[in-house]
């Protein structure tokens, strides 16, 4: 029988998983210095995409993943296809992510979206993804968890949309918590949430992409969710604690216009 | 309770969160509760934590995980009320 991790209220992952996410992540890194500052020259000349104070969010980061240990787990709203990559881009530039590969987020893509072919699976591989079925199987969805808390506890920073999918009303909708966020929070001891509210200027509701030449407000907040409900009520609280705050920021970023 | 009042209930309880509100005319015991009734994965969420208020017992997380339809949610609810 193979060798089993403990896993809190997750599945536990087998060695064999484990092993190809460390393979994954070798990869991704032996090849970081070719491919993240290609996808961050993307983002910024290619679409034109520019993050707003992206110097002083990126130094916040710099320090919080510096001065803390705890597991890092980025929970942000997500409006377009590409939140992802700009969440990246206003936490780190690429000459830190190449030096602290650890500090570049996990991505949880839809399998549908983003590995349709077999370039874009390469792609998804290499830039440190583990990709979801939705609708897909409970058992599928947790492992997905299990996969991320494993990298986690491991020292990795993973990003989630607790959403769940991109909001359809252009703003944070607290009904959609996708409790799994609170799941994987209550696995990890300790875990700090980053929410980070991230929004176009022009974004006037969801999208495949935000528009060229767009500029991005970003807001930061650190926190330990906690719940002293016990199962998935405990994990649905969390979730909207989650939510919650990011609906406060967005309220802060829209006052700002 | 018998097991049909128990599927009664569970159907009663799921109602609501189904989008698909054409396929409660034919539901049973091997309907998909995600893929047949369209509830949602955060909705089901709710509907589990309503089977937890109604039934007056706990349900870990892991096991949602082995929820796929009807059966399951009934199956679960009288493991749940014999521990």
């Amino acid at each position: 029988m193979a060798e089993l991790e403990p896993n809190g209220a997750l599945p536990d992952l087998p060695a064999a998983e484990r092993r190809a996410l460390a393979r994954q992540r070798l990869v991704g890194r032996l090849l970081a210095p070719v491919w993240v500052p290609l996808a961050a020259a993307v983002l910024r000349f290619g679409a034109g995409w520019r993050i707003e104070g992206a110097r002083e969010t990126r130094e916040r980061y710099r320090r919080l993943r510096a001065e803390s240990a705890a597991p890092l787990l980025v929970c942000a709203n997500h409006l377009t296809l590409v939140d992802s990559f700009l969440v990246a881009s206003a936490l780190g530039s690429p000459a830190f992510f190449v030096r602290r590969y650890d500090s570049l987020p996990w991505n949880v893509p839809e399998a549908a979206n983003f590995a349709a072919t077999w370039w874009s699976r390469a792609l998804v591989y290499l830039m440190k993804c583990v990709l979801v079925r939705r609708g897909g199987e409970r058992r599928e969805a947790a492992l997905v968890l299990s996969r991320l808390a494993h990298l986690m506890r491991a020292g990795d920073v993973a990003l989630v949309f607790p959403e769940g999918g991109r909001s359809r009303s252009g703003r944070v909708e607290l009904d959609a918590a996708a409790y799994g966020v609170g799941r994987l929070v209550k696995a990890l001891p300790g875990c700090l949430a980053l929410c980070v509210y991230l929004r176009g200027t022009g974004q006037e509701t969801w999208s495949d992409l935000p528009r060229r030449g767009e500029r991005f407000r970003v807001e930061l907040s650190l926190y330990e969710p906690k719940s002293d409900a016990a199962g998935l009520r405990g994990s649905r609280e969390i979730a909207r604690g989650i939510l919650a705050r990011l609906a406060e920021m967005e309220a802060r970023v829209l006052a700002r216009e | 309770m018998s097991e049909s009042e128990l599927l009664e209930k569970v159907i009663q309880i799921l109602t609501p969160y189904a989008k698909n509100q054409a396929a409660l005319a034919s539901v049973g015991p091997e309907t998909s509760i995600l893929d047949d009734l369209k509830v949602n994965s955060a909705r089901l969420v709710d509907v589990v934590l309503a089977f937890e208020d109604e039934f007056d017992i706990q349900i870990a997380d892991e096991d949602v995980d082995a929820v796929e339809t009807v059966a399951d949610c009934v199956s679960l609810i009288q493991q749940k009320l014999a521990a």
